[in-house]
């Protein structure tokens, strides 16, 4: 993985020197709270419902054992004790003290992270395939395109004060696992006819109150001019993005209203002026930046195959988390593993200290020293030996981290909610832990096959309802909580937006109505193998209305 | 009450006067028409600065105007003068001029700031510009390149 050279380091130094000498001149009322906010927002720290919290970048979800070690460290003395994955595969912490931040963030820069750019109209985390480098189908390794994104958006002069937040997702396989196509940019890398690397550009996609598949913008942008086509991208967008009304800032409005095509003709023309200059990404400095994301040094251990099929033989649960938390490697005698943080009942995405602290030990005996966080809010070893795959699940089991629910029904993303959110109408964790106790059992879970439940506590959309196959948005009406339901949507390489079913329930009855749905679902499928997704897309919504709200609505 | 800033430290006297205190400069369009010469002309948030393109002869001054601290488009205004189209002489950050932006108008080429936030002039006055040093992007004052990838530099120290 990236290492920090001096520079970087120098860089995070003063960037931490900076945000306290903030602080100090917030305290002492030379800041007032007004221009401190967007301040405070660049470097993580919200103001939530009761605290403060600190959202800490883990750059396209990716840390190391020691950087973990350091998390489950803040957890624990200067939180209560656990920490939340969030679905910009960052973590955040719900309960520091503002005086304390400071020392977090040189904590933090002593095992080189930070909390730059969690928050605030600025670029944001760069997120990419929690199995990048990994994955049996992937073209080219993303992260070093992330990595050299996360660099040149790191405090830039021009792209601070957006008309809103911008975030960039990098994929690197046809099978998208970063959910390119409802980000403000996403890139897939693709090889053209003479093998060169290089993306399909799309723009303008997006989740909140406006949902919006993005539109694509170039088949083949060459990998050395990366930054100067998306500084283009950036350029036209913060001078011509609405700035009246925050909730039509974000460039999908742009590109609905001015036009797919006259945007894109305005990128290019601003493009042209910029392609050969600086920016240009010279061939040398791609390659010193993709040696850091060099593979371990993966040994064959073949003897893990034999071994596999007797231990899932021996022992159902093991056998059903293989299927669904070990993923293909590209070395035949390796496995990508998921490591739930949805236990059935829990907080999807919270880990204690003392699982952060296992995890690192994890890492380092069976992982090859790498963690991954994914956007569903999980964490991922992405390199595993199939010979260790046994003793690793043991350990996991014995702590709470083997669900083997990747995937499944109970594999529930869902926001922080009212629980903690200034901005939420309706709380999403306890929605999510009714569903994920309904759904609980193993066999059930199973039979119902995958399907991605996604839940927000507001139209902002943070649970990335939209995008669920069936998702859960919290509204507020008259004083008390009321959840809509919606199907059909997919954040991977066929993005559709879910359509609402109709009238929301009451807290008591989401669950129920989920249920129906599932049911419904079970009885209409044409074989265990068809997915729910694909039922879906096969019948539409009518059956499915028909059955939670009778006929004569349905019709 | 406003002052004039420039990295060389406050200005005694302001040949142009305050935007803020109602000094008149000329608009995009009104300097598009114009033929006289050393013009001062003020740029808003929703102009394009290309208007100017063959008037910057002429044109001794440009404010960009920071309507709200938080509409960054004077940044690209400032960019695109300096870089796109080579201008050479002052550009001036107007509106909400406040210190933790003033590092970040330095490096798209703004040069000097007319400042009336009390605690940004006290700030200034004592030489104390909270900027970084490293940068990780090409910047419009003059940056050192860094020793390193292509797209990192040092601030100038001048």
């Amino acid at each position: 993985m990236y290492r920090y050279d001096e520079f970087d380091h120098a860089f995070v130094k003063e960037r931490v020197a900076q945000f306290r000498d903030q602080v100090e001149r917030r305290v002492s009322g030379d800041i007032t709270e007004d221009a401190f906010k967007p301040l405070r927002l660049m470097n993580g720290l919200y103001l939530q419902l009761h605290a403060y919290m600190l959202r800490i970048a883990v750059p396209y979800g990716t840390m190391s054992p020691v950087q973990m070690r350091k998390l489950a460290h803040i957890a624990r003395t200067y939180d209560r004790g656990y920490g939340h994955f969030t679905t910009r595969q960052n973590i955040q912490f719900n309960w520091p003290k503002l005086s304390d931040i400071p020392d977090i963030l040189e904590e933090l820069a002593s095992v080189e992270m930070h909390a730059i750019q969690t928050s605030g109209n600025c670029i944001r985390n760069v997120t990419t395939d929690q199995f990048a480098g990994a994955a049996a189908d992937e073209i080219a390794d993303p992260r070093p395109y992330a990595e050299i994104l996360r660099q040149w958006s790191s405090v830039h002069p021009e792209f601070s004060f957006l008309p809103r937040k911008f975030k960039i997702a990098v994929t690197g396989a046809p099978h998208d696992r970063a959910a390119i196509q409802v980000h403000d940019i996403g890139l897939q890398l693709v090889k053209n006819e003479d093998d060169e690397i290089g993306f399909k550009v799309y723009i303008g996609g997006g989740q909140g109150r406006t949902p919006m598949i993005a539109k694509k913008v170039r088949d083949f942008l060459p990998e050395e001019d990366l930054l100067t086509y998306v500084t283009a991208i950036m350029r036209v967008y913060n001078l011509n993005g609405r700035r009246d009304n925050k909730y039509k800032a974000r460039i999908k409005i742009l590109v609905h209203e001015t036009g797919l095509d006259e945007l894109k003709a305005q990128i290019e023309a601003e493009w042209q002026h910029l392609k050969d200059t600086d920016l240009k990404l010279p061939d040398a400095d791609i390659e010193a930046i993709t040696k850091y994301f060099e593979k371990p040094n993966l040994a064959d251990r073949a003897e893990g195959w034999a071994q596999l099929a007797q231990w899932k033989k021996a022992d159902a649960a093991f056998s059903g988390w293989i299927q669904q938390n070990v993923g293909p490697h590209q070395h035949p005698d390796y496995g990508t593993v998921t490591i739930s943080l949805k236990p059935i009942g829990g907080v999807p995405g919270d880990a204690t200290d003392a699982q952060m602290d296992l995890i690192a030990d994890l890492a380092e005996e069976f992982g090859h020293h790498e963690i991954r966080v994914t956007h569903e809010q999980n964490l991922v070893f992405p390199h595993v030996a199939l010979a260790d795959l046994e003793p690793l699940y043991r350990v996991l089991a014995a702590n709470g981290l083997a669900t083997g629910n990747a995937g499944l029904v109970t594999d529930i993303i869902a926001c922080p909610g009212l629980d903690y959110c200034a901005l939420a109408n309706a709380r999403s964790i306890p929605v999510a832990q009714e569903i994920s106790n309904r759904f609980g059992d193993a066999e059930r879970q199973k039979t119902i096959g995958e399907l991605k439940i996604k839940i927000s506590g507001c139209i902002n959309a943070c649970g990335h309802h939209h995008v669920g196959h069936i998702g859960i948005l919290g509204v507020e009406k008259k004083g008390t909580e009321l959840y809509q339901i919606t199907l059909g949507g997919s954040a991977d390489e066929n993005t559709s937006v879910g359509q609402i079913m109709g009238p929301g329930f009451e807290p008591e009855a989401i669950t129920d109505a989920i249920e129906k749905v599932i049911d419904t679902y079970l009885e209409l499928r044409v074989s265990d193998d068809e997915t729910f997704i694909e039922t879906y897309r096969r019948l539409g919504m009518k059956p499915f209305k028909t059955a939670l709200y009778g006929e004569k609505t349905a019709a | 009450m406003s002052k004039i800033w420039t990295k060389t430290g406050f200005q005694s006297e302001n040949e142009w006067g305050f935007l803020s205190e109602g000094a008149e400069y000329l608009s995009v369009e009104d300097a598009k028409g114009s033929s006289d010469t050393n013009l001062a002309v003020r740029v808003e948030p929703a102009d394009d600065v290309h208007a100017l393109s063959d008037k910057l002869e002429n044109i001794a001054l440009i404010a960009v105007n920071f309507s709200a601290f938080a509409d960054g488009r004077a940044f690209s205004h400032a960019a695109l003068l300096r870089d796109r189209l080579g201008f050479k002489g002052e550009v001036r950050a107007f509106g909400q001029v406040l210190l933790d932006q003033v590092p970040l108008m330095l490096r798209c080429g703004i040069d000097s700031f007319e400042v009336s936030d009390e605690a940004t002039i006290k700030h200034l006055d004592a030489g104390h510009i909270p900027g970084i040093e490293h940068h990780y992007q090409p910047s419009m004052n003059e940056p050192a390149k860094a020793n390193s990838y292509s797209w990192r530099y040092m601030a100038n120290s001048g």
